[in-house]
């Protein structure tokens, strides 16, 4: 196929653009990653910028992987992101479900009472005292439970299983299957996509939570990653307080940065295909 | 059908009207003022006081590095000691620490010793009746008293009555630090009077320095306005809103008639061009990095920073060339000062909550455990670590071990007292000992800041930053210094500065001091 000038001229102007948006996305990755892997007196050198590292060195991880609280922290992050993503589906499906059914009794009143939570929350304090009286402080479930449910994942959830043809379940009801295996064998494999999502959206927060960390948790073998994380971040920002204080160096940071977000990005591709498919469906026909 | 349905609604409904009770129901309790006696697990400490033997303590903190408690050593030989478990948390972002901080003593469920983010704070808390008196008792904190000494207590101590423990006075740390190897390039003397100072500044600038045959080294640089502070000492005048007795008077700086000379002479400064540009922009380290760079010849910055290992490995592999010395202040026509030392500061004041007056075990074992670490041993230990394997005892000399460099480095986390700054420091601090002694000897303006409290309806943050504002403006040549004296009659009408200045005088001259 012969292509027009003009055709050509539009490719190439679109090709450039989208590099252009392409190297503005990679752009601070690659220097995050540089830096991480550049020997600090070389970093410093160039004035802290770095884009193609000089010389390689993995000190850095080195570093935070035998002397540093990282591997610890990684191992609780791991267990809150799957334990938690597990129950958030579960729960979350379970509750989306039958708001999705319109002959369920008092479903406007429900669906209210989730949207109130969208748009009012109860504050700092009392939701602490919640996790408190329940027990729930310096445990792991601190940090799975008062998150539980994300209202507004309920209700794109909600759209999805509404989207279903009704008469799907008609025909399931009178071929003599029961609600329980509507659900399960109807509605659950159909949902993939949207469960996938919804996972993924729960899995990032899970991933990246510190603020319940460190509101709820005082156990030191039970910070998460982020926390951590935050701790090597937030020292360099700060004037000396100690003599001993060590400052990690900006070669360090870096590393525990990329340590900390590298598993998400590898994830992501693998679920993308149902990602825009999930959000898709559920924005749309919302 | 129906009726199964309607049930299924009515069960639905009764069940989240118990969940949005139970969310209420604690709330309601703390009100009553029963929080602290809340059934869960981690108060399960107070009724088991006498029984299980170790009573669990929960302190916070702002600090870092700490390890898991399995490498504690510290923590290991302090419950050991005292009979204690020892759960010591600490927040790395001042932020996040407040937040701890606040949610806990709202809540009813206070750490059992905490670090009081400052003493605005401490007003506010004791005020507010969360923290336990500590006067009664300090007869039996007698050994704390002897270790931080009489007179630091007046730092926590409010309408009379002392809420909190400070820790043991520190010493200066700051100094200017000069580019020898570049003073030596361009046949210059490390500068002795501020107009030396100028010379130096100037020259660093302009006449190449480092020999790459660019303009592309400043000066000075700092971070903020305190990278003048040693100036500002050559006028006999403190930082900016600081107190100080001068010639037996109790003045703050923004008052002081040498003020508006320090401005013109650090403007003087600013118009070589030679002073780094962004001094007002550098946060953290920022400073310290562009010495290290090899960008700048004279910074205003502490010791540990410019040459602990760390770092000194850093400026050698940058730019094996560069010898950083400490530079005494330079003379000028109101003396030479070192910027200003706060003697009323501390870095760290520790409060017990009031909740545990009524939980006589652990209140004890929170007395105790201060009392243990301003002691021989306690000391020792939060200080050193372990005799024998992190330090070796020379007659009365402390010789640290490699192991101490390896693994001493969170110990300060538990000097809930503070320590005896000076020899603690020469110890840890071997290879440094020359600097600290040499910023430690330097003349101070002492200012009493730290003493002071904050009256009601003024913003110390507001008032902060319209002074930085204004301040910056004049020695950046923007407003003329002909402008001063209206610029203290607007802080005093629009920020309140005139109730602040005449309760802080009031507050310092109940203290003793300016009479």
């Amino acid at each position: 196929m012969v292509k027009s000038l003009d055709d050509r001229i539009a490719g190439a102007v679109v090709i450039v653009i989208l590099l252009l948006c392409g190297a503005v996305a990679v752009f601070p990755l690659l220097y995050v990653l540089s830096v991480s892997i550049t020997p600090f007196s070389e970093v410093l050198k160039n004035g802290g910028f770095i884009l193609i590292p000089r010389a390689v060195t993995f000190d850095a991880y080195n570093k935070l992987l035998t002397e540093s609280n990282i591997p610890r922290a990684f191992g609780v992050t791991v267990i809150v992101t799957v334990v938690g993503t597990i129950l958030n589906l579960a729960i979350t499906g379970l509750m989306a479900y039958p708001l999705s059914r319109r002959q369920l009794p008092g479903r406007s009143l429900f669906l209210m009472m989730v949207v109130f939570t969208l748009l009012f929350s109860g504050g700092i304090i009392p939701t602490y005292l919640v996790v408190k009286s329940l027990g729930l402080l310096d445990s792991i479930w601190a940090m799975i439970l008062p998150n539980l449910v994300w209202s507004f994942n309920v209700l794109i959830m909600k759209s999805f299983y509404e989207s279903l043809p009704e008469e799907l379940f008609e025909s399931a009801r009178m071929d003599g299957a029961g609600e329980f295996r509507i659900l399960w064998q109807i509605v659950v494999p159909l949902s993939v996509p949207v469960t996938l999502t919804i996972g993924l959206f729960y899995a990032v927060g899970h991933w990246n939570e510190f603020f319940q960390a460190i509101m709820y948790v005082t156990d030191r073998t039970l910070f998460p990653l982020q926390v951590i994380v935050r701790e090597i971040l937030v020292q360099t920002q700060q004037p000396l307080e100690n003599a001993e204080n060590m400052t990690p160096t900006q070669t360090l940071q870096m590393a525990s940065v990329i340590m900390a977000s590298l598993p998400i990005i590898v994830i992501y591709p693998f679920l993308q295909k149902h990602f825009t498919k999930g959000m898709l469906l559920g924005s749309v026909k919302g | 059908m129906k009726t199964r349905k309607t049930l299924a609604a009515a069960l639905a409904v009764l069940l989240l009207t118990v969940g949005l009770l139970a969310g209420c129901s604690p709330s309601g309790k703390s009100t009553n003022g029963e929080g602290a006696s809340a059934p869960s697990n981690e108060g399960g400490s107070a009724p088991t006081g006498g029984t299980s033997g170790a009573v669990k303590l929960d302190i916070i903190e702002t600090g870092n590095n700490l390890p898991t408690p399995d490498k504690d050593y510290i923590k290991e030989a302090l419950d050991k000691a005292l009979g204690t478990d020892l759960n010591l948390t600490v927040y790395a972002s001042a932020d996040d620490y407040k937040n701890q901080l606040n949610v806990r003593l709202a809540s009813g469920n206070s750490p059992d010793l905490f670090q009081v983010p400052d003493r605005a704070s401490l007003k506010q808390f004791a005020q507010q009746g969360l923290l336990l008196d500590l006067t009664p008792y300090m007869e039996q904190l007698q050994p704390v008293k002897s270790f931080i000494g009489d007179e630091s207590l007046k730092k926590t101590t409010i309408d009379g009555k002392i809420y909190a423990i400070p820790k043991a006075p520190n010493i200066p740390y700051n100094t200017y630090w000069i580019r020898k190897d570049w003073l030596d390039k361009l046949g210059l003397q490390p500068p002795q009077t501020i107009d030396e100072f100028l010379n130096v500044v100037k020259a660093f600038a302009e006449k190449d320095p480092d020999g790459n045959g660019k303009k592309d080294t400043i000066g000075l640089t700092g971070s903020k306005l305190s990278t003048f502070s040693p100036i500002f000492g050559a006028f006999g005048v403190g930082d900016p809103n600081t107190f100080y007795v001068k010639d037996g008077k109790l003045v703050n700086s923004l008052y002081d008639p040498a003020m508006k000379d320090a401005l013109a002479f650090i403007k003087k400064l600013n118009d070589t061009g030679a002073v780094d540009p962004e001094i007002m922009a550098n946060t953290g380290l920022q400073h310290q990095e562009k010495a290290i760079k090899g960008q700048a010849g004279i910074v205003w910055i502490d010791w540990p920073n410019m040459s602990k290992d760390q770092f000194t490995e850093q400026i050698k592999k940058v730019n094996p060339n560069a010898d950083w010395i400490q530079l005494a202040p330079p003379k000028g026509p109101g003396g030479q000062y070192d910027g200003p030392f706060d003697i009323g500061g501390t870095s760290g004041i520790y409060a017990i909550p009031k909740a545990l007056e009524k939980n006589k075990d652990k209140l004890q074992k929170v007395l105790d455990l201060l009392n243990y670490v301003s002691g021989k041993e306690g000391s020792m230990l939060v200080q050193y670590g372990i005799a024998g394997k992190h330090y070796n005892l020379e007659g009365d000399k402390v010789v640290p071990t490699d192991l101490m460099a390896k693994e001493g480095g969170f110990t300060w986390l538990y000097q809930f007292t503070g320590r005896p700054e000076m020899s603690y420091l020469q110890t840890k601090f071997a290879p440094q000992a020359k600097y600290i002694e040499f910023a430690n000897s330097q003349p101070r303006i002492q200012i009493l800041n730290g003493f002071l409290t904050n009256p009601d309806g003024f913003n110390p943050a507001d008032a902060t930053r319209f002074i930085e504002e204004n301040l910056v403006q004049f020695i950046y040549g923007k407003a003329p210094l002909d402008g001063y004296d209206n610029f203290l009659k607007t802080l005093e009408t629009s920020m309140n500065f005139k109730t602040y200045m005449d309760d802080s005088m009031k507050q310092l001259q109940d203290l003793g001091y300016g009479k």
